[in-house]
């Protein structure tokens, strides 16, 4: 049997594709760790569990393993609690074989708004992957100029990704311009890999096919890569076809990750590829190993799966990626217009035809929550009959006059121009060019109307023509820094600040709770990270810095006045903690926030309110700055309160004797 | 002539009642605590032999209260009483009133209290002893004085202004600069009321980079005065002491020799009994010592004596007062060992917030020379209306650096405190210092090196870190899935 190549990191750009264009028949890149979870398990796969699979992976022959990127970083940094960067050093230890491939959006990084050069450069550089799939969902390949930049200046793999979709407008001649952009950006063929990012699943066999043909036929020495979700039932042949026509690298996954938004079934397709005379380097031992690995833990992830449930072949017309498909439909739940569904996926296949990009992050998110809200907003407005309604105006102004609004009847006309009206800030930063251009050019004057009013023409004025990486000013990193510094009470270590910088309040947040509950995300199992402990004698067993632990429920006691007490024996020693449920009785303490509000300086307690000359002081009263307002103490030590202005009193918060804690409103004081 | 002790009441809390309490074991000497509302349940009460309730959470009300006190120790049945350290112990009143009821005061006579407990009186008693003082001004009236009296004698900014009858770091304000004289007159005056019920106020030239030597002395009834040497208080924060240690780094022997035998001189000068303790302040750059003040009480760091001597203070306590005389002489006192002593306050260490609660957890340090000192227990309350201390972590090794490698083990490795915050990882950040460990500090090291020293926090444990997923688990299991996840 001919031996698998395995491709490892360190290996120079140049000679990773050079290996993969000698080497015979077909590579897979594994999206089990990363794109896997996102289609079908909205990112919630753990590391913990995922780990199980790098042994194998380590030694299966996979051209990369997709196990960074896209929202599982957002995710793990907000749900999962997982900092990625650790992530990353888990994986490199146990699978020093493969390639650790990231899925970045050009401007937006892992994070959603634009960011500036400076920061596209300090975050590419310092993060350990070694393949860089890029994708911008405008196709503004100039946006893409940074991070090429950084990845080919270490000498790591960049992969240029063009958002696919099948349109009328979405033609060969339209991405091979595209891919000439791509390989001017990168010098030439030798360095990258092409990616064809299929992010709905919507490209048939035959579409595939041909663009393929034509990228190999302009290109032949071009490496091409075929990125595709399942949505529509037909990845395998789209697949076969992609392979037939010269595609390199297929992207699949595990079979038991296999649902319905994400790629297609590793084993199936190793199986159709090979019958159809395609070999594929990968030890199909190692894969069906990991296959069988996912079945022990991926029960425990049933909560975490789409509510929609199935196929969708009119993904076709939607065209929501994998990505986003179930979780819209969490928020549709969640936000209680799940009935909404059908009618919102209808007006999303209006509007992608009257505001042309690509539906992909941050391009979904905008045609989410800009399509969703008009479809709540006639909901709730004109009930059933509304949405009805709207998606009739859309549907005549679309298919039957051809967007011509001069055609509409003059109601028709006004409806249209309030469309947008109350549209997201991302939507009018979108057709203000704040991402870069639009594929098919800018929506029709109407659309600013809509959007803007009365200030339309100016706003068009304005509009950028410019990629936002010439357009954001830079960032003060050192400032951004030491703002991080403070909100933690600490220095932050480079890779914290990188999650700082991507996104600021879920990384304060994450930090707070790693420093509350440690390393509980990484060692603990996922039924006891999700459920905790059950029934009395139910014990998880873990080992911390090489040391071994347990914990054993002994008792859970039932909620009184807002607690419960849980007995636990962590290591043989018997621990009562009290936890407090959401319905705790919480004593309303005020604190201080606003300049006017003067808080306590330490915990402690109110012995005076005023000072020996004047006596108390009460509201209404006239303070000056530096004059002593309450005296504090603790520990029987003095702390003088003084009046930080001169000012009067418009509350006085505590009583004498009064408790109060470390930022307790005292006073409230007008400056005068 | 010799008397009888049947039952000892002590009238304090915490760590001086609980350590009072081992040697009155030791000696087989029935004990009476007393405690306020609050402590109903505290360390102090669960050890004695009987306790009695006195009254309410403030001090003024329960371990303030004379009266409650002596009427305690005569329904209890206690013939002596222990006054501990704080709280009533430098009051002659009191000793005065226990005297008068007939009961035994463990501690020196009411008239040395009184003299000695008046800083203006003490400091003039020790010039006409010729023992070196610190220049100043008594009785101040008001901030005027002051400024005449450092223009008199040519004394330059800082100074510190004292409540006459202070100590304990209690009622002393630094003053760096005209501007700040008045109002810091005014909060020494009031602490000063509000501490010791007597508003009178000393200023003193401030020594800059001084270190803070003191000597402990024992005495009996009978004229013998003895030193068991000195002890180095110098770091301290808020005028406080929190690290001690013994013999000093700082003094050579023939310094050693001076400044001991200049205790006993002026101990002996005020006819002085019992344990007691003379403060001086070391001027590291003329290497001049000067008088501060005597402390007529047990101190919180008398530990480290007894680690260095082999002795019990305590008991030499008692058994001067019931009229024992010393049984050794200054010869036979021979120190053979380093000792260091930090004090875990319940304070959050970045900033000396007090912390007070319950403490759900408490491993206490054990191994080769350990000593702890300890008021609280597992599960037992911190309250809000009492000094912070509540342990004293003291080791001692055969030199400076074995007994500041056994902290660092006590301090990192073996202490265990949940629910409150303490000191120990400033505490552990300052004996792992530089600085402290070759002996170069003043009292400003801690406001000195505060950033570096809380830098230096950040050392994990796997057991710590354990006890947080333990946390996570304990909440899940409590409240079932969260939305966040």
């Amino acid at each position: 049997m001919k031996k698998t190549i395995l491709i490892k990191p360190n290996t120079p750009a140049k000679e990773i594709v050079s290996q993969v264009r000698s080497a015979e028949g077909v590579f897979i890149t594994s999206t089990g760790m990363r794109d896997a979870g996102q289609s079908d398990f909205k990112n919630r796969h753990r590391i913990h569990d995922l780990l199980l699979l790098a042994p194998f992976y380590n030694n299966m022959g996979l051209f990369s393993s997709e196990c960074h990127g896209g929202a599982r970083w957002h995710v793990g940094v907000m749900n999962r609690k997982e900092d990625p960067f650790e992530e990353i050093d888990m994986l490199r230890e146990l699978m020093p074989n493969v390639l650790l491939q990231t899925l970045i959006r050009e401007t937006n990084l892992f994070g959603y708004r634009p960011y500036p050069k400076n920061v596209i450069e300090h975050v590419v550089s310092r993060v350990d992957i070694d393949v860089w799939r890029c994708f911008s969902f405008l196709n503004d390949v100039r946006n893409m100029r940074t991070v090429a930049e950084a990845v080919m200046k270490r000498g790591r793999l960049f992969e240029p990704a063009i958002s696919f979709t099948q349109a009328d407008w979405t033609t060969n001649s339209y991405y091979l311009g595209l891919v000439q952009e791509m390989v001017s950006l990168c010098g030439g063929t030798d360095e990258i890999i092409l990616c064809i990012k299929d992010m709905a699943g919507v490209g048939s066999p035959s579409r595939i096919s041909s663009l393929v043909d034509a990228i190999k036929q302009k290109y032949p020495e071009i490496l091409v890569q075929y990125h595709r979700h399942s949505t529509d039932g037909l990845a395998m042949p789209a697949l076969l076809a992609a392979a037939k026509s010269g595609a390199k690298i297929l992207d699949a996954q595990e079979d038991t990750f296999t649902r319905f938004y994400g790629q297609a079934p590793v084993l199936g397709l190793i199986a159709y590829l090979e019958e159809s005379g395609i070999t594929v380097n990968i030890d199909k031992d190692y894969v069906d190993a990991s296959v069988q690995k996912v079945r022990e833990w991926i029960s425990q992830y049933e909560w975490a799966e789409s509510p929609f449930k199935g196929y969708d072949y009119n993904v076709t017309k939607h065209r929501m990626p994998g990505g986003a498909f179930p979780s819209s439909f969490e928020q549709a739940e969640q936000g209680g217009f799940l009935h909404l569904m059908p009618a919102i996926l209808t007006v999303m296949s209006l509007y992608n035809r009257i505001v042309k990009y690509f539906d992909v992050t941050p391009g979904s998110q905008i045609t989410w929550v800009t399509c969703s809200g008009i479809v709540n907003r006639y909901d709730k407005e004109r009930g059933k009959a509304g949405v009805r309604h709207i998606i009739e105006l859309l549907t005549k102004f679309v298919e039957e006059k051809a967007q011509r609004i001069d055609k509409m009847d003059k109601s028709e006309q006004e409806e249209l121009k309030m469309l947008f009206r109350n549209a997201p800030g991302d939507f009018k930063n979108l057709i203000m060019g704040g991402y870069g251009k639009l594929p098919m050019g800018w929506p029709d004057e109407w659309v600013y109307e809509s959007a803007f009013g009365d200030e339309w023409k100016e706003k068009i004025k304005e509009r950028k023509d410019e990629s936002p990486l010439e357009s954001v000013p830079h960032d003060d990193l050192s400032a951004l820094r030491s703002e991080f510094a403070d909100l933690i009470g600490r220095s932050p270590s480079d890779e914290e600040f990188i999650l700082y910088l991507m996104h600021p309040k879920d990384a304060v947040e994450l930090l707070a709770f790693r420093e509350k509950y440690g390393d509980a995300p990484l060692h603990l199992p996922t039924n006891v990270w999700r459920e905790g402990l059950n029934n009395p004698g139910d014990k998880v067993e873990f080992e911390l810095w090489g040391k071994p632990y347990c914990i054993e429920l002994v008792s859970k006691g039932a909620e009184h006045e807002g607690l419960i007490h849980v007995v636990m024996k962590v290591n043989n020693k018997t621990r009562v903690y009290t936890v407090e449920t959401p319905r705790a009785r919480k004593a309303e303490i005020r604190m201080a926030k606003a300049a006017s509000d003067i808080g306590a300086p330490i915990n402690g307690s109110v012995w005076r309110i005023g000072n020996p000359e004047r006596g108390a002081l009460k509201a209404g009263d006239i303070v000056h700055k530096g004059e002593e307002i309450a005296n504090l103490e603790a520990m029987k030590m003095e702390n003088a309160i003084a009046a930080p202005f001169d000012g009067q009193i418009v509350e006085v918060c505590v009583k004498l004797n009064d408790t109060v804690q470390e930022g307790q409103l005292l006073f409230v004081i007008e400056k005068v | 002539m010799e008397k009888e002790i049947k039952k000892i009441l002590i009238a304090n809390r915490g760590v001086p009642a609980v350590r009072i309490m081992h040697t009155c074991r030791d000696l087989m000497i029935p004990t009476t605590a007393v405690y306020s509302t609050p402590d109903r349940l505290a360390q102090h009460v669960l050890m004695a032999d009987t306790a009695v309730h006195i009254g309410e959470a403030p001090p003024v009300e329960s371990y303030l209260n004379m009266d409650k006190l002596i009427d305690a120790a005569i329904c209890t049945g206690s013939d002596a009483v222990h006054p501990g350290w704080g709280f009533l112990a430098e009051n002659h009143l009191f000793a005065q009133k226990v005297i008068d009821a007939g009961l035994t005061w463990i501690g020196p006579s009411p008239k040395v209290i009184e003299m000695m407990g008046d800083k203006i009186r003490a400091k003039q008693i020790a010039k006409k002893a010729h023992i070196p003082t610190v220049p100043g001004i008594d009785n101040v009236q008001n901030a005027d004085d002051i400024l005449k009296w450092m223009k008199k004698d040519d004394v330059s900014f800082p100074i510190m202004l004292k409540a006459s009858a202070g100590g304990g770091g209690k009622g002393m304000v630094k003053v760096e600069k005209a501007d700040h004289l008045s109002q810091a007159f005014a909060q020494t005056q009031s602490e000063a009321k509000k501490a010791f019920g007597d508003s009178t106020i000393l200023a003193e030239k401030y020594i800059e980079r001084g270190r803070h030597i003191e000597v402990q002395v024992v005495a009996d009834t009978y004229g013998n005065v003895i030193h068991l040497f000195e002890r180095e208080c110098t770091l301290q924060r808020r005028n406080q002491k929190i690290i001690e240690e013994a013999p000093s780094p700082t003094l050579d022997s023939g310094l050693r020799q001076e400044i001991c035998f200049t205790a006993v001189r002026l101990m002996r000068e005020i006819g002085y009994s019992t344990a007691g303790t003379v403060e001086f302040i070391f001027d590291i750059n003329t290497r001049k010592f000067y008088f501060l003040e005597v402390n007529t009480r047990l101190q919180v760091e008398h530990g480290i004596t007894e680690l260095m001597t082999g002795l019990d203070i305590v008991s030499i306590m008692i058994d001067v007062a019931r009229g024992k005389v010393l049984p050794f002489e200054q010869d036979q006192i021979v120190p053979n060992r380093w000792a260091l002593e930090v004090r875990l306050n319940a304070e959050d260490p970045k900033n000396f917030s007090p912390s007070f609660g319950t403490i759900t957890r408490m491993q206490i340090p054990d191994g080769p020379g350990v000593r702890i000192a300890n008021g609280v227990y597992e599960g037992a309350d911190i309250p809000p209306y009492y000094d912070s201390l509540f342990m004293l972590l003291m080791t001692a090794g055969p030199d400076r650096e074995d007994a500041i490698k056994t902290m660092d083990r006590a301090l990192s490795k073996n202490l265990r405190v949940e629910g409150v915050k303490t000191l120990a990882p400033l505490l552990l950040s300052i004996i792992r210092h530089p600085l402290f460990i070759s002996g170069d500090f003043s009292t400003r090291f801690i406001e000195e090196h505060m950033a570096e020293l809380i830098s230096m926090f950040k050392e994990k444990n796997s057991e710590d870190e354990a006890l947080k997923i333990a946390r996570y688990v304990a909440e899940i299991s409590a409240l079932g899935p969260q939305k966040w996840m």
